[in-house]
């Protein structure tokens, strides 16, 4: 019995025996990827680097990775600047928060729905589902429809809703609950006399955390980034439903209410620093909540890809 | 069975499958306003746009517009600009598909024998961080090396006693500066999706391969390669599927929308952002759109076939 447990394990590890690396071959590609990843690293890095140099430094050796001096102006100057990095902040949270709730709210049910095998509209729903991922109006027809048909213009459903769905995020919650909760569990329930909204509340989605999480991984990130829905729907009369992102996007513009609000709020000509570093600084806001997320995440990636490839 | 039981049977599959309904109705509803009330839109390519104000988008799509014919892509496709934007989106998109499988995949064969867990799971977390920012940040990202007068890149050069470059001047190093960029943002998430295909192969494969006195070499070519192909295959197709469309962001926002870059950075995406928000010029952007949907979707049908016939096991649909 421990025998066979241990020869499934061996199957998922590889231990120095299985490896096809020898000791000093192992050595060398572990290298090999440290460098690598270091590489990748690199870019990241340096932003971060950039937004703690100090002006002096930047003048005399450019953006670098080894700075002649370090300063913390560009934080400070941010965060004493008032009201508009906080709001666009605030914002980027509520859409990213928002959208994920009222994603999951909409596809988990779906989901569930399309993995009861008895369910009569199984086939057409799915092949309504699958038809966008082929075919779509393009981007004329979604800017014209959501403009002029649901007034989305200078909304925050506009960055919200047109992101709600995926079909493929649907399949993913679909075959999990295919896969991981057994039928007997739910005719079980059935039998006791529970319906469908009670077994998917009581039942499924307690079992199914881990996908449910992966789905909200996504679009927690996909919605942090978004950026292309403020460039479309938001005009410049209206930079308080600006998120984050979209501050970066119009960075010339921003500077200039950023210094306005600075010197409103303290009555006098402040100190500013360069516009550059105030965009390395905000660069690295956006970056460090992903940064410090994806550890944590990152598990939930895998079971998500790893469900995501079975096929129907 | 008799028959009251019978009927109690429809009667309490009738309302399971209403229950159900009821659970699919809100996505289902989302479905129809976000991806298929759209669809009409189609019909933009096919109109001479002329909106009266004061009406409702449908009467003035249907009713106030006349219609074009095909008059639309034909003043489309022979627009001057046309030909380089067709050369840059099908050339850029098919080394992106090529590299996009090619170098992942690479990755992932030398990473998964790598004897530590931990230094894997760290070196997958690191490369995969680049897809999680946004086009936005990575033009930032790039702006820090290549601004003219504080930039990285300008730094080494004059260091080096060499010119400074204006890189947002200079179309002739974006070609490969797209291609690095999209490559350093993409390869980690692709490498990951291989990554975890591989754990899935029975280990015990490989055992009896080296018994049998197989090199690494060869395992990858017998064992771990056929194992992949139906994931290799299926993003294959899909990327071919979408072989018109480019990421916006990387073409608009990583050069910055600098005019002089316009020749290598000019997509079919680009262009149908800019005749739409800059011009105004719906019909054209439709046009253009309707382009790359009918273009993809055949393209993705051919390919799948294709690979259909080969092996059935590896196409799509």
């Amino acid at each position: 019995m421990k025998k066979e447990k241990d020869s499934a394990e061996s199957n998922q590890y590889i231990t120095p025996q299985s490896s096809a690396y020898s000791k000093t071959m192992n050595i060398m590609m572990s290298a090999g990827f440290v460098l690598l990843a270091f590489i990748v690293f690199l870019p990241i890095l340096l932003v971060v680097v950039i937004s703690v140099s100090s002006e002096a430094s930047v003048r005399e050796v450019g953006y670098s990775l080894f700075p002649r001096g370090f300063s913390l102006d560009a934080y400070r100057y941010l965060f004493r600047s008032g009201n508009y990095l906080l709001r666009s902040f605030v914002n980027s949270v509520f859409i990213t928060v928002a959208g994920n709730i009222l994603g999951l709210m909409l596809m988990c049910p779906l989901a569930y729905a399309l993995s009861q095998k008895e369910y009569k509209f199984r086939k057409p729903i799915l092949l309504f589902l699958m038809i966008p991922m082929l075919f779509s109006g393009g981007l004329v027809s979604s800017y014209m429809v959501n403009t002029q048909v649901f007034h989305l213009k200078n909304t925050y459903l506009a960055l919200i809703l047109p992101g709600l769905c995926s079909t493929w995020y649907i399949m993913i919650l679909r075959n999990y609950f295919q896969t991981t909760i057994p039928g007997s569990l739910i005719e079980a329930a059935q039998l006791d006399g529970c319906g469908h909204f009670q077994i998917f509340t009581m039942i499924v989605l307690p079992i199914a955390k881990p996908v449910v999480m992966t789905v909200s991984v996504f679009q927690i990130f996909a919605y942090w980034s978004s950026w292309y829905p403020s460039l479309l729907y938001l005009d410049s009369n209206h930079t308080e439903l600006y998120p984050l992102q979209y501050v970066l996007v119009n960075m010339d513009r921003s500077i200039q209410t950023l210094i306005r609000d600075a010197q409103y709020m303290s009555g006098m000509d402040v100190y500013t620093p360069p516009a550059v570093m105030v965009r390395m600084v905000m660069v690295v806001i956006v970056i460090l909540p992903v940064m410090i997320l994806l550890p944590f995440f990152y598990k939930f990636l895998k079971t998500g890809m790893t469900v995501g490839a079975i096929k129907e | 069975m008799n028959k009251t039981e019978k009927k109690n049977k429809i009667k309490h599959t009738g309302k399971k499958n209403r229950d159900l309904t009821l659970m699919s109705l809100p996505a289902i509803i989302w479905y129809i306003c976000f991806c298929y009330i759209p669809m009409f839109g189609i019909f933009f390519a096919f109109k001479r746009f002329t909106p009266k104000p004061g009406e409702s988008l449908f009467t003035n799509l249907f009713v106030n517009s006349p219609w074009a014919g095909l008059d639309n892509f034909s003043f489309l496709l022979r627009s001057s600009d046309m030909p380089g934007i067709m050369f840059n989106t099908l050339t850029y998109n098919l080394l992106f598909i090529i590299l996009g499988i090619v170098i992942p995949v690479f990755l992932a064969v030398f990473l998964t024998e790598l004897h530590s867990e931990k230094l894997k799971g760290t070196i997958q977390m690191v490369m995969v961080l680049p897809y999680f920012l946004s086009w936005v940040i990575v033009g930032y990202l790039l702006y820090a090396f290549l601004a003219t007068d504080e930039g990285m890149m300008n730094h080494f050069l004059t260091v080096f006693g060499k010119d400074a470059i204006q890189w947002y001047q200079s179309p002739k190093y974006w070609r490969f500066l797209l291609i690095v960029t999209e490559v350093w943002k993409s390869s980690g998430y692709a490498m990951i999706i291989y990554l975890c295909s591989i754990t899935s192969i029975d280990r015990t494969l490989y055992e009896s391969a080296v018994l049998d006195g197989a090199t690494f070499l060869q395992r990858v070519r017998y064992i771990t390669l056929p194992h992949l192909r139906p994931t290799i295959c299926t993003i294959f197709i899909l990327r071919i599927g979408s072989i018109l469309n480019s990421d916006f962001g990387l073409f608009f926002q990583v050069p910055l929308d600098s005019g002089s870059l316009q020749s290598v950075t000019q997509t079919l995406d680009v262009y149908v952002y800019k005749a739409l928000m800059q011009q105004a010029n719906f019909s054209f952007s439709a046009a253009a759109s309707f382009l790359q949907s009918i273009v993809g979707f055949i393209l993705l049908m051919i390919t799948n076939s294709i690979i259909r016939h080969i092996d059935e096991e590896s196409s799509l649909i």
